[in-house]
């Protein structure tokens, strides 16, 4: 039996390492076989095109990247047209399409064209943004807004539905509980720390936005607790991001109880860090005599 | 595009800002485009961990170099590093510049704009252009060899914006085509006298990057297209680095 093999809720992985949304592209085709991925989860695609935010949109600080890009994507019709085309003639992996939208109707919009196409394995809803129903408060901070939102997306689709989950909130477990109850499949997490940088000389903020998204190893402490709190109390699988560079930083989700993986930030440091991790994984457990199901949740105090 | 860890073959200090490293890529350097870019990183660096993009300054044989100004941790760096020494660098990255019709071209570059226009410059030549180089820099320290210099506070060439250098070579010859790199005010301005006198104008950006491979949308620049609202953001790393000027939103 495959080693690695492992589950996101109805996805059945080769391997648990996959990407985190918008860290990635088909570019590191260059690199690596992308087909050695467990899934492929695209960049947060929105009804209508987005241009994004004015630059700088990033800087990097100690030990983790700001960033601000504010969803820069074609729109779901352009997406469809030409995107996932492309995807689909170089993946034979699982595809899973992240999207994200400004109010619960544009969100079941861009479920429903998206369910017309075929070559999806699954979604993952990203509810980070700001709901313009709401004065622009995130949807994934409001447990009762997740429930609705999930509800309602669920009724639209069979396929794989994976929430992704802020950090941003006073409470992780019961917006994971509202994502439970609305019918997910399985959750991410966790989505960029608020942060910011100000050049201490001129006192210019260092990304245009200020207050923008922080990633990297600094928050690997952060999405750890997150996912092992998480996992405590909810039963959907987990797949776990923030912070991931090695097999090392993955083993530890793994005991915390998540079934997969993703790395992001780290991608743009080493492009083959996917392969690697992968390679790690399968040596390590191949030495130990284990598969990763023996480790998954299995952390010890 | 490739991803190598590789020895540095020499590196050699031009002054107490500026310094050449190159490296042996081997046959790879047939990819290389002028105005194209690496992304350099020191191995085991986690502080800066991103890669930092450094133009092609030149290529001799198999082994291409970098000219690079220290301006921050990366770049100093790699100021300390000697032959031997691991560079993890990915590329050759970004469109870089077409060598266009017609016979004369400028060249204008300010500061750490000169490295990816003296590859430039070798190219144009060997396509048997005639070629006017301007170079500005605020000191003498940031003066390189060009047909005419300028200084911000005077001390090599003339007193002055080398700006001020293209309005006056214009106006007695109207070249067929400008090639810019250097700091933003510097482009612009470029970019007014080269739309005063109807001359195509053609320049390299500058912006921070995170993948430097077209990813992340981190690298982003305003250009006018024809959707609703006139503008988009390009990738200054894939659609770039080189833009024509009339596309930009001059800010
Ligand atoms: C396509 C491209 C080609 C480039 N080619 C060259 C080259 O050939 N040689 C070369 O020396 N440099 C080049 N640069 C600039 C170089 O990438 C930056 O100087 C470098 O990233 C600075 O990193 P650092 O860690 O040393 O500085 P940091 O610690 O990041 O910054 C130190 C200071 O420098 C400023 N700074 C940082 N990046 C830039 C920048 N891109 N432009 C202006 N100021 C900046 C910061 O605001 C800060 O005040 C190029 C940049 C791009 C986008
Ligand atoms: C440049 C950049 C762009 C991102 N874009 C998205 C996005 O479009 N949708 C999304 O859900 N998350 C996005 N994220 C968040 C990542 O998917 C991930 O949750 C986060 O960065 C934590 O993982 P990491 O520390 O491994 O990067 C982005 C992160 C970065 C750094
Ligand atoms: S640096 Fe990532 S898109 Fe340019």
């Amino acid at each position: 039996m495959n080693r690695l093999q492992t589950r996101l809720g109805k996805l059945e992985l080769q391997n648990p390492v996959t990407v985190a949304s918008g860290t990635f592209g088909l570019e590191y085709g260059e690199f690596f076989d992308l087909n050695r991925l467990g899934a492929y989860v695209t960049k947060t695609i929105t009804l209508k095109p987005k241009i994004g935010n004015p630059p700088p949109r990033l800087y990097e600080t100690e030990a983790g990247l700001l960033n601000s890009i504010g969803l820069q994507n074609p729109g779901v019709e352009e997406f469809i047209k030409l995107n996932l085309p492309e995807l689909k003639e170089v993946l034979s992996i699982p595809i899973i399409v992240s999207f994200s939208g400004g109010t619960i109707e544009e969100f079941t919009t861009i479920l429903s064209k998206l369910e017309r196409t075929d070559g999806i394995a699954g979604y993952e809803v990203n509810i980070s943004c700001p709901n313009v129903e709401k004065e622009g408060i995130a949807f994934g901070v409001d447990a009762l807004v997740v429930y609705e939102l999930i509800r309602r997306l669920r009724s639209f689709t069979n396929k794989e539905l994976i929430v992704k989950l802020t950090p941003n909130v006073t409470d992780i477990v019961s917006i994971a509980n509202a994502a439970e109850e609305g019918g997910a499949d399985s959750m991410a997490l966790i989505n960029t720390v608020q942060g910011m940088a100000i050049d201490p000389l001129s006192g210019k903020s260092r990304v245009k936005m200020g207050v923008c998204g922080y990633s990297g190893p600094a928050i690997k402490p952060i999405a750890l607790a997150n996912v092992f709190k998480v996992a405590q109390r909810v039963k959907l699988p987990i797949l776990a991001m923030g912070g991931i560079c090695t097999w090392q930083d993955a083993m530890e989700f793994f005991y915390a109880g998540a079934s997969a993986i993703a790395v992001g930030t780290y991608n743009f440091v080493n492009p083959k860090a996917c392969v690697d991790l992968i390679d790690g994984l399968d040596n390590y457990l191949s030495e130990k005599g284990a598969t990763l199901q023996d480790i998954i949740g299995k952390v010890s105090f | 595009m490739f991803n190598r860890i590789i020895a540095i073959n020499s590196i050699e200090q031009l002054n107490e800002s500026y310094y050449v490293i190159s490296v042996d890529i081997g046959e790879s350097v047939k990819e290389i485009r002028p105005g194209q870019f690496f992304e350099l990183k020191k191995p085991e660096s986690c502080y800066p961990m991103l890669r930092k993009p450094i133009s092609v300054y030149d290529i001799q044989s198999t082994k291409v170099s970098f000219m690079i100004k220290k301006l921050g941790k990366a770049t100093e760096q790699f100021a300390v590093m000697k032959a031997g020494d691991k560079l993890d660098i990915i590329g050759p990255l970004g469109n870089g510049f077409s060598i266009t019709e017609g016979n004369k071209a400028i060249i204008v570059s300010g500061g750490i704009g000169y490295p990816p226009l003296y590859y430039l410059k070798t190219q144009l030549e060997q396509a048997g252009k005639t070629i006017y180089w301007l170079h500005g820099g605020q000191t003498s320290i940031d003066i390189f060899p060009a047909d005419e210099i300028w200084t911000d506070d005077g001390s090599a060439g003339n007193k002055g914006f080398v700006t001020e250098g293209l309005t006056n070579y214009i106006k007695n010859q109207k070249p067929d085509v400008i090639y810019a790199c250097g700091p933003k005010a510097m482009l612009k301005a470029c970019h007014q006298i080269a739309e005063r006198n109807s001359v195509p104008l053609f320049v390299s950006l500058e912006e921070y990057m995170a993948c430097g491979i077209g990813v992340c949308y981190g690298c982003a620049v305003k250009v006018r297209t024809d959707n609703s609202i006139g503008v988009t953001y390009k990738t200054v790393c894939k659609d770039g680095p080189v833009f024509e000027a009339k596309d930009i939103v001059w800010e």
